[in-house]
């Protein structure tokens, strides 16, 4: 847990205590995040974009860092703002065990922690203003039309899917049942002409791909 | 502009009323010269006659296009002297030469220039001070602001919205606990949720303010944020091997950030291309688009952009041809 505002990082650290999830070491900084990396070894590392010294993107760095130095870390980045820039980056670096979440959404304690143990499984969590910036960036390319065809309760889902949500967590979010939200993803992946799986991992690769060639970047 | 309308006005006037009857009037001179035998070519002294208003109002002007004041007067008294000198000359060959009389209106002409010249001096070199040190105290003023406005954002982001941040937590936290008290709980996620809108709009308040990207990454990353976020397809070529000023990374960003918003507003269906590249030390932003074009180059929006730019002594220039796109063009000195 890598966070330079002693404040929310105790916080955050007593939170995930209470709900079952060690935390093994604390940091302040990039080099603190290589160091409990190289030491403990843990399946998750949390951190913060900004930290100490320069207090620009040390932590998107470090966690580049950590993930090159070992590929089977999964990394939950909490920012106090989207930036497509580093979405993209860590995006690019694997996307099996990756999150970006902004700070505030560490106060919505379920879903939080959803977030925590998916992107620790090796799932995805992102943001969903960084969904929605992925979404709203097709408005302008070949995906728009595509994107048009999907039916207000199917776009809702395939947010969700983006952000990196199973059946089961979609399904209670737009309070439906299990067998609604099947329907949904099958439409949707109809419609957009993807490549349909029942694992949930390889169905959020396959939108984000998806959204991610059609925005132009 | 009313002055250049007023310089066009003048000239066609000046064409049309002096220039053509003159010409006229000096043809049928020489034919009525050639017509009684030709000898003595005295048409040239009516030649001279009308030369010499012609010179002395193209001197006129000439010392017009200086800023008004001292430098104009001085101008206008060289050129007039020099069309002086240049007609006693015309008028000594054309008398047939020989003492070349002329050289006294000559010097008389160059001494009262020359005292003119140095009783300017001791006021234009403090005039020079004065623009040097508005210049350099200006571009200080500039830089400070630069760096003020980066430091408030930075502080936005490190005092309230972290404390913000770590609130809406202890509310979460609270929240959980009071699952068996669902009208406590639901006071306790309302206040939750009002903190949260606070962060999101501190958010949006320090973005507005300069952009955390720019000042993490620079200039490339921040233009490609912007890309990623408009709603136009945009391609972005640029690389820049240094940091630059503040000041001028944050006026080439609201170059590209409002040009990109008015391709969004004004030409949705088209797409833009945002080019960055140093120049030696002037850096050069060009953002072009294949919209429907016909922009008004007076426009609210980029004329601040233009006063932003020329206020680091940059240069902004709009080309907007209809049905050809719209090409916002800006250099920026960043020594």
């Amino acid at each position: 847990m890598v966070e330079d505002q002693a404040l929310l990082r105790e916080g955050i650290v007593a939170l995930l205590a209470e709900n079952g999830i060690e935390v093994v070491a604390q940091a302040d900084d990039g080099p603190g995040l290589l160091r409990i990396v190289d030491g403990h070894k843990p399946d998750l590392a949390i951190c913060d974009v900004r930290l100490p010294p320069t207090f620009t993107d040390e932590g998107i760095r470090a966690a580049l860092e950590a993930r090159r130095r070992h590929p089977e870390l999964a990394i939950l980045v909490l920012s106090a703002y989207v930036e497509p820039v580093y979405t993209g980056e860590l995006l690019a670096a694997g996307q099996s065990g990756v999150g970006y979440l902004l700070k505030e959404r560490v106060s919505e304690v379920r879903t939080f922690l959803d977030s925590v143990k998916r992107v620790a499984a090796g799932g995805t969590a992102l943001d969903r203003e960084v969904v929605s910036t992925l979404i709203a960036d097709r408005g302008r390319s070949g995906g728009g039309a595509e994107l048009a065809a999907l039916t207000p309760r199917e776009r809702e889902t395939l947010e969700l899917i983006a952000q990196g949500r199973t059946n089961a967590a979609i399904a209670r979010e737009m309070v439906v049942t299990l067998g609604a939200v099947e329907k949904h993803v099958s439409n949707i992946f109809a419609k957009l002409d993807l490549p349909a799986g029942d694992d949930d991992h390889r169905r959020v690769l396959a939108v984000l791909a998806y959204l991610r060639a059609t925005g132009g970047q | 502009m009313t002055d250049h309308g007023h310089e066009i006005d003048l000239r066609s006037v000046v064409r049309g009323a002096a220039f053509a009857p003159f010409s006229v009037i000096l043809l049928a001179l020489v034919v009525i010269w050639a017509a009684t035998g030709a000898g003595y070519f005295w048409p040239m002294w009516a030649a001279l006659g009308f030369a010499i208003p012609t010179g002395l109002w193209f001197a006129v002007r000439w010392a017009w296009l200086r800023p008004k004041g001292a430098s104009r007067r001085y101008a206008l008294q060289a050129s007039v002297s020099v069309v002086l000198v240049v007609t006693t000359v015309l008028i000594w060959a054309m008398s047939g030469g020989g003492y070349f009389w002329p050289i006294f209106p000559f010097v008389g002409l160059g001494t009262a220039l020359l005292l003119h010249g140095l009783l300017l001096a001791p006021s234009q070199r403090r005039l020079q001070v004065r623009v040097d040190e508005l210049t350099r105290t200006r571009s200080g003023a500039l830089d400070v602001q630069a760096s003020e406005l980066r430091r408030i954002e930075r502080d936005l982001h490190d005092g309230a919205q972290a404390r913000l941040v770590a609130l809406t937590m202890q509310l979460g936290r609270a929240e959980e606990r009071l699952a068996d008290h669902p009208d406590s709980a639901a006071l306790v996620r309302q206040a939750r949720e009002e903190a949260t809108a606070a962060i999101r709009e501190l958010r949006d308040l320090a973005r507005g303010i300069a952009p955390p990207v720019l000042a993490d990454r620079g200039l490339v990353a921040a233009v490609e944020s912007l890309a990623s976020r408009s709603t136009v397809k945009v391609e972005v070529v640029g690389q820049l091997d240094h940091r630059l000023p503040p000041v001028v990374e944050a006026a080439a960003y609201f170059v590209v950030a409002e040009s990109l918003t008015n391709v969004a507003k004004h030409a949705p269906g088209a797409s833009a291309r945002v080019t960055v590249h140093l120049d030696g030390a002037m850096l050069v932003v060009e953002i072009a688009d294949n919209g429907p074009g016909g922009a008004n180059p007076a426009g609210g929006g980029l004329t601040g952009l233009k006063q932003r730019v020329e206020a680091l002594d940059g240069r902004l220039e709009v080309h907007s041809v209809a049905r050809e796109g719209t090409v916002v063009w800006a250099v920026l000195p960043c020594e």
